[in-house]
C-alpha cells in the first residue's frame, strides 16, 4: 500500500488532540495548607484598568505588609492575581478557577457592578465563597456571602449633598452616567435632596460612549441651578469637565464618581475641575495621619509602587478589607469560611487611613457594609485638592429602610431606592 | 429664536466630529477598497503623539518650549506627520505586504502575503487585528492615560448660553480639510493618479500609473488625516489608550452612508448625521440623539446603498442629460 | 468529483450516509477521518472522566461559542455574507430566554424559553435579513448595517436599569445585566434533569455533533452547492435561475436561528446576560473566530473557537499584560499569511510538505477545497 499522507486527517487529528490537550490544561493549585489563599482578581488592563490596576496594587501593599509582620496567626499569605482584563467572561472563569482549583479562603473581585453581578449568582453563591467586593457602587446589596465595604451612593451623596445645599442653594440639576449605577444615583440625589429641603430641578443622562457635551451644557444653562450633581463614568465623560470649563461654565458641581477614581485633578489641565466638590470615603489628598503623614498608607504604596500615577478611593478599600479580613481570622481562629464570616458579623473594626486618628471604620454585621468616614473634597482652581467637610455616615438603606439582617436571615438580593422611596420613583 | 441658534451652534461640534473622523477613512476605503478598523487606533496615535510632543515627552523636539498657540500647533503638526510616517509603515508590511514579500522572497523564492487591497473582508480582519495590538501595546508603554493638553481660546456666547469656542472653529477646520481635499484630487498628480486608480484600477496601470506609488500615498494621507483628527480632539478628550473606538463607529458609519466620492460623500454625511444627531440630542437628550444617528444610518444604507454621493452622480447625470 | 473510492460503493445506508455527508464543500472524506473523528469525539464524551470539573464547564461554556461560530461560518464562509451581527441574534436569544425562564417558573417555563428564544432570533434574523437582502444591500454594506444594528441594540439596552424596564418579574437591568437565569431542565412541574456542569457538557457537546454532522449534510446537499455559488458569484448564479435573495435570507434566518441557540445554552452556563455580549468587542469575536479557524470550512471555526477562548483563559491566567497583542497578532498572521484560515492552511502546507519528501505520488487523492475556480 502506498504510503499516503492523508492530510485532514492528520490535521482534524492533530488539532483536536491539541485542543483537548489545552483545555485541560489543569493547573491545580499548588499551595501548601499552611499558607492562606486570598484570590485577587482586579482588572490590569482592559478598559477598567485605570481604576483596577490601583486597586491591585494596594492589595498586594497589605499583603506584603501583613506578611512581613508576621502573617495572619502565623500564616503566611499566598495570593492569586491572574488579569480579568476587564472581561466579564474572564471573570467568571477565574473566579471559578479560584474557587474550584486554588480554594481560596477569601476573594476579592471586579470593579463594576456587572462583573459584582455576573460572578455572584453564578459563583460565589452557590459555593458560599466568602467575596469582598470593594468599590463604590449604588448600594442595596443583602448578601450572605458578600461584603460590600466600598462606600454606597447614599453615602457619598449623603455627605457632600446636604454641604452644596447650605453653600449655594437649593436648585439641583443632576447629569448621570445612563446606566444602572447612573440611574440610582440619580434617584438617590432625589431622596436626599428631599430630605434637606432642596429641589431637582432638572435631570439628564447620558449614554457612556458620548463624548459631545454642547447640548447639555447649554441646557444647564438654561436651568440656571444652583449648582449640579455630576455621576458621570468613564473616559469618555471626562470631557465634560473639559468642555464645561471651556464654555465658561462655572458652577459648583458635586460627585461622587470624578476625581477620586480616575484622578482627572491630575490629568487634566486647570480649570476643568475647578469648583468640583467630590463626596467619598477616600482619596490620596484625604488629611488624615495614617494617610498622608511621614510614613503613612501614601508614603508606604508609593515606596512599593514608585510608579503608580495615583492612590484611589477604591485602592484605600482594598487596603483596609484585607486587614479587617485579618482581624476575622485571628478572632475566629481557622480560616474556614462560615466562621470567618461569622467573625466579620461580629462588628469587626479597622483603623483605616481615611478615619482620623482615634477612629475606627465599623464593618456593619447585619448588612456587611461599612459605615464610612466621609470626606467632601473640593478642587480649587488650580487642582488643589482639600477637605472642607467630613464626619462618619453610616450605611441607613439597607439597614434601617430595607431592614436587611444577614445575622439571623441569609439572603442574597439587590434591593433599589425606587421600592421603598416615593421620591425616587 | 434661542432655540434655532442653539440648534446652529451645537450643530457645529457635531458636524466636525463625524467630517473629522470620517474622512480618512473615506479616503483609504474609497482610493484603495480597504477597510482600515485600527482607523480609530491611527486617531489614537495623533492623539497620543499630540500630547507627547505638547508635554515634552519627545526627545529631541522641544515642541513644549514654543510660546503659546504655535506650541499646540507645533503638536499637532507633529502629531499628523508621525501618523502618517506611521500609516506608510502599516501599509507597506500589512497592507500591500511588500515588506514581507520582500524578505521571503530572498528566503522561501515566492511571495507569502497577497495585498489586501479590494478584499474588504480580509482587511477589516487583518485591521482589527492590529487594532488589539496598538491598543494594547499602547497601554503597556504608555500606560493607562497621558496628561491632557488644555483647551485653547475661551468661550462663545450666544444667547444666555456659551460653548467653547474651540469645539466651533473645528467646524470650520473640517471644512477646511475637505476644501484641501477636493483641491489636492482636482489640481494635483497624485489627486489625478488617485482618481484615475478609484474609476478603473487596471485602466490607470495601463496607461502607466503607478498604482503601488498611489496605493502608499494614499495610506499615509489617510492615516496623516487620522492623526490630524486624534490630534485636534486631543485637548478635548482623556488621553487613553482606547479614545479611538468612538470615533471608528461614526466614521464607519459616516462613510458608507457618504458613498464613494470622499469630498461630496463625506460632506453630506457630515451634514446630515450632524443635523438628526443634534435635532435630537437637543431635545429628547443624548441617548435619543445618539440612537436617532445610528437608525437614520442603517435607513440609509439600505434605501441608499451607494452611498449620498451617489445621489448626487445621478442628479447630475441627469442634469446634463437634461441640458 | 472527489469522493473516495475506496469505500466499498455499497449502497446500503452506510453508503447513503457517507454520500450525504460527502462532498467538496467540506474538509474530511475518507474512511480514515471518520475514524479519527470517532476517536476525538470519545475524548470528548469520556472528557469528565478525565478532566476537572472546572475543565468541563470551560469546555461547555466553549461548546456553545462553537454554535454561534458555526452560525458565521455557515453565514460568511458558505453563503458570503459577512455579518457582524451574529451577536445580535445571540443576545437576543439570551434575553429573551432569560425572560420567559424567570417568568415561567419550572423546567416547562425554560422549555418555552428555549423555543421561543430560538424563535425570536430567527424572527429577527428573517426580518433585518429582509430588510437587508431584499433592500439590495450587499457586501460591506451589510456587514457595516448588522454592526450598526448591533450597536443600536447595545445602547438601548446599556439604558434600560430603571425599574419601567421590566416584563413581569424579569428586570432588565441595563449595564448591570440580568442574573438569576435559571438553568435549562427537563421535566413536568419536578425537574428531571437540569443543564448543569456535566449535562451541560453533554447537551452542548451533542447540539455542536449534530449541528456539525447536519451542516456536512445540507453543505454537501444541491442546497448546499448553490450556497457555495451565491458566495462566488451572486450575478452568474442569479442568471443561471437561482433566487439569490431568497438563498440568502434563508440562510441567514437559519443563521439567525443557530446563533440563538448558542445564546440560550450560553445563557445557561452563565445564569446572566448584559449588553456586554453586544460590544464591538464581543461581536468581532465569532469574525475571529471563523477567519482564523478557516471560513470555507466547518471543522475550522469548531477548533478556532476552542483553540482561542482557552487560549484566551490561559494567556490571562498567566500573561495578562499582552494576552490581546496575542490575540492581534494571531489574527494578523493569519489573515496575511494563511487567508484561507488556518486548517486550510496547514492542511495545504501538510500537503506541501509531503509533495515535497516526493513520497505522494497520487496528488490526486487531495480532495476539492471547496473553492470554485473562477
Amino acid at each position: 500500500m502506498t504510503k499516503r499522507v492523508d492530510r485532514r486527517k492528520f490535521l482534524a487529528g492533530g488539532a483536536s488532540i491539541a485542543t483537548a490537550g489545552l483545555a485541560g490544561c489543569a493547573l491545580t493549585g499548588s499551595g501548601s495548607s499552611d499558607t492562606i489563599k486570598l484570590g485577587i482578581l482586579e482588572d490590569q488592563s482592559g478598559n477598567f484598568a485605570l481604576v483596577g490596576s490601583p486597586k491591585h496594587k494596594a492589595s498586594l501593599l497589605a499583603i506584603e505588609e501583613i506578611n512581613n509582620n508576621g502573617g495572619i496567626n502565623g500564616q503566611q499569605i499566598e495570593y492569586f492575581d491572574p488579569d480579568p482584563q476587564s472581561n466579564n467572561q474572564r471573570y467568571l472563569e477565574l473566579t471559578r478557577r479560584m474557587i474550584n482549583q486554588r480554594n481560596v479562603d477569601a476573594l476579592w473581585a471586579g470593579y463594576s457592578s456587572a462583573t459584582r453581578e455576573t460572578i455572584r449568582e453564578p459563583a460565589i453563591d452557590p459555593n458560599d465563597q466568602l467575596y469582598f467586593y470593594t468599590t463604590q457602587y449604588e448600594g442595596g446589596v443583602c448578601d450572605k456571602n458578600v461584603f460590600a465595604v466600598g462606600p454606597t451612593a447614599r453615602q457619598q451623596l449623603g455627605i457632600v449633598l446636604p454641604y452644596l445645599v447650605e453653600e449655594y442653594g437649593s436648585d439641583i440639576y443632576t447629569i448621570a452616567a445612563d446606566y444602572n449605577f447612573g440611574q440610582l444615583s440619580a434617584d438617590w440625589v432625589k431622596v436626599l435632596a428631599d430630605e434637606n429641603d432642596a429641589n431637582v430641578i432638572g435631570e439628564e443622562f447620558i449614554p457612556l460612549s458620548n463624548s459631545e457635551f454642547s447640548s447639555t451644557i447649554s441646557r444647564i444653562q438654561d436651568a440656571d441651578p444652583d449648582f449640579v450633581m455630576s455621576m458621570l463614568v468613564g473616559s469618555n465623560h471626562t470631557s465634560f469637565y473639559k468642555q464645561k470649563a471651556s464654555a465658561g461654565l462655572d458652577i459648583p458641581i458635586g460627585t461622587s464618581t470624578a476625581m477620586a477614581q480616575g484622578y482627572e485633578h491630575l490629568r487634566l489641565d486647570p480649570p476643568a475641575m475647578s469648583n468640583i466638590y467630590a463626596g467619598v470615603n477616600y482619596m490620596e489628598e484625604v488629611p488624615t495621619n495614617r494617610n498622608t503623614k511621614e510614613g503613612g498608607f501614601v508614603d508606604r504604596y508609593y515606596e512599593k509602587f514608585p510608579d503608580a500615577p495615583y492612590l484611589n478611593e477604591e485602592a484605600e478599600n482594598n487596603y483596609f478589607s484585607i486587614y479587617m479580613y485579618k482581624r476575622a481570622v485571628e478572632q475566629a481562629g481557622t480560616t474556614d469560611q462560615e466562621e470567618v464570616k461569622a467573625a466579620l458579623e461580629s462588628g469587626i473594626t479597622y483603623p483605616a487611613p481615611e478615619a482620623p486618628d482615634g477612629e475606627e471604620i465599623k464593618l456593619v454585621p447585619e448588612t456587611h457594609h461599612v459605615n464610612h468616614h466621609m470626606w467632601v473634597m473640593r478642587a480649587d482652581e488650580e487642582h488643589n485638592v482639600e477637605a472642607v467637610d467630613d464626619r462618619v455616615i453610616d450605611e441607613t438603606f439597607l439597614k434601617d429602610t430595607v431592614g436587611c439582617d444577614l445575622t439571623s436571615k441569609d439572603e442574597e438580593t439587590q434591593y433599589t431606592p425606587q421600592d421603598y422611596y416615593e421620591e425616587a420613583g | 429664536m434661542a432655540i434655532g441658534l442653539d440648534l446652529l451652534v451645537q450643530f457645529f461640534p457635531n458636524f466636525a466630529s463625524i467630517v473629522l473622523a470620517a474622512t480618512g477613512l473615506a479616503i483609504i476605503f474609497g482610493i484603495m477598497g480597504v477597510i482600515n478598523l485600527a482607523h480609530g487606533e491611527f486617531i489614537m496615535v495623533g492623539a497620543f503623539s499630540t500630547s507627547l510632543a505638547y508635554n515634552g515627552g519627545i526627545p529631541f523636539l522641544p515642541i513644549d518650549a514654543l510660546p503659546g498657540l504655535s506650541r499646540l500647533i507645533g503638536a499637532m503638526l507633529f502629531a499628523a506627520l508621525v501618523t502618517a510616517l506611521f500609516g506608510l509603515l502599516v501599509e507597506r508590511t500589512i497592507i500591500s505586504g511588500a515588506v514581507p514579500n520582500w524578505i521571503s522572497e530572498r528566503t522561501l523564492g515566492r511571495p507569502v502575503v497577497t495585498p489586501l487591497y479590494d478584499r474588504l473582508l480580509d482587511s477589516m480582519v487583518a485591521t482589527w487585528g492590529l487594532s488589539l495590538i496598538m491598543v494594547q501595546t499602547f497601554r503597556n508603554v504608555f500606560g493607562n492615560s497621558l496628561s491632557g493638553v488644555p483647551i485653547p481660546f475661551g468661550e462663545l456666547s450666544y444667547g444666555n448660553s456659551s460653548i467653547g469656542l474651540y469645539q466651533v472653529l473645528l467646524a470650520g477646520v473640517a471644512a477646511f480639510v475637505l476644501i484641501a481635499l477636493y483641491l489636492v484630487f482636482v489640481r494635483t498628480d497624485y489627486g489625478m493618479r488617485a482618481r484615475a486608480t478609484i474609476q478603473n484600477e487596471s485602466m490607470a496601470q495601463s496607461l502607466g500609473v503607478n498604482t503601488e506609488r498611489t496605493y502608499m500615498a494614499t495610506f499615509a494621507l489617510g492615516s496623516g488625516l487620522a492623526g490630524l483628527t486624534g490630534a485636534l480632539y486631543t485637548p478635548l478628550l482623556s488621553i487613553e489608550p482606547g479614545l479611538g473606538s468612538v470615533f471608528l463607529v461614526d466614521a464607519f458609519v459616516a462613510v458608507v452612508v457618504g458613498g464613494s466620492s470622499v469630498v461630496v460623500g463625506t460632506l453630506l454625511s457630515g451634514g446630515l448625521l450632524g443635523i438628526v444627531d443634534t435635532l435630537f440630542s437637543n431635545v429628547y437628550g443624548t441617548f435619543a440623539g445618539r440612537i436617532a444617528l445610528l437608525i437614520v444610518a442603517i435607513v440609509l444604507i439600505r434605501f441608499i446603498p451607494q452611498g449620498l454621493s451617489s445621489l448626487v452622480e445621478r442628479l447630475r447625470e441627469r442634469r446634463l442629460e437634461v441640458d | 468529483m472527489g469522493v473516495e473510492s475506496d469505500d466499498t460503493a455499497t449502497r446500503g445506508p452506510l453508503g447513503r450516509l457517507a454520500a450525504a455527508l460527502h462532498g467538496p464543500n467540506t474538509m474530511g472524506n475518507s474512511r480514515r477521518f471518520w475514524y479519527l473523528f470517532g476517536v476525538v469525539v470519545l475524548l470528548f464524551v469520556f472528557f469528565p472522566l478525565y478532566m476537572l470539573p472546572s475543565a468541563v464547564t470551560n469546555m461547555s461554556q466553549y461548546l456553545s461559542l462553537v454554535l454561534l461560530a458555526l452560525s458565521l461560518a455557515v453565514v460568511w464562509g458558505y453563503t458570503g455574507v459577512l455579518s457582524f451581527g451574529q451577536v445580535a441574534f445571540f443576545g437576543v436569544a439570551g434575553y429573551t430566554y432569560g425572560i420567559v425562564a424567570i417568568n415561567v417558573t419550572g423546567p416547562l417555563g425554560t422549555i418555552a424559553g428555549l423555543v421561543v428564544a430560538v424563535g425570536i432570533a430567527a424572527l429577527f434574523a428573517a426580518i433585518l435579513g429582509y430588510f437587508m437582502f431584499y433592500g439590495g444591500v450587499s457586501d460591506v454594506y451589510v456587514t457595516i448595517l448588522t454592526l450598526v444594528v448591533v450597536l443600536v441594540l447595545k445602547t438601548f439596552l446599556d439604558q434600560t436599569a430603571g425599574d419601567e424596564w421590566t416584563i413581569g418579574e424579569a428586570a432588565l437591568g441595563g449595564f448591570n445585566g440580568m442574573p438569576g437565569i435559571p438553568d435549562l431542565a427537563l421535566g413536568i412541574g419536578e425537574p428531571f434533569l437540569v443543564f448543569n456542569d456535566t449535562v451541560l457538557f453533554y447537551a452542548a457537546l451533542l447540539a455542536v455533533l449534530v449541528t456539525y454532522l447536519g451542516l456536512r449534510a445540507l453543505l454537501n446537499s444541491d442546497y448546499g452547492r448553490v450556497m457555495v455559488a451565491v458566495r462566488e458569484d451572486e450575478d452568474r448564479t442569479e442568471m443561471l435561475g437561482y433566487d439569490v435573495k431568497r438563498v440568502k435570507l434563508t440562510v441567514f434566518t437559519f443563521g439567525g436561528a443557530l446563533a440563538g441557540l448558542s445564546g440560550v445554552l450560553y445563557v445557561t452556563y452563565f445564569n446572566y446576560i448584559s449588553p456586554s455580549e453586544l460590544s464591538l468587542t464581543a461581536a468581532s469575536l465569532p469574525v475571529i473566530w471563523v477567519a482564523v479557524g478557516g471560513r470555507k470550512t466547518l471543522l475550522g471555526p469548531i477548533v478556532a473557537t476552542i483553540f482561542i477562548e482557552r487560549l484566551g483563559l490561559f494567556l490571562s491566567v498567566n500573561v495578562g499584560d499582552w494576552a490581546f497583542v496575542i490575540n492581534g497578532l494571531l489574527l494578523l498572521v493569519i489573515v496575511l499569511l494563511l487567508p484561507e484560515g488556518l486548517l486550510p492552511g496547514l492542511r495545504d502546507l501538510v500537503s506541501w510538505i509531503g509533495d515535497r519528501r516526493g513520497d505522494s505520488d497520487t496528488d490526486d487523492t487531495t480532495d476539492p477545497t471547496g473553492e470554485v475556480i473562477e
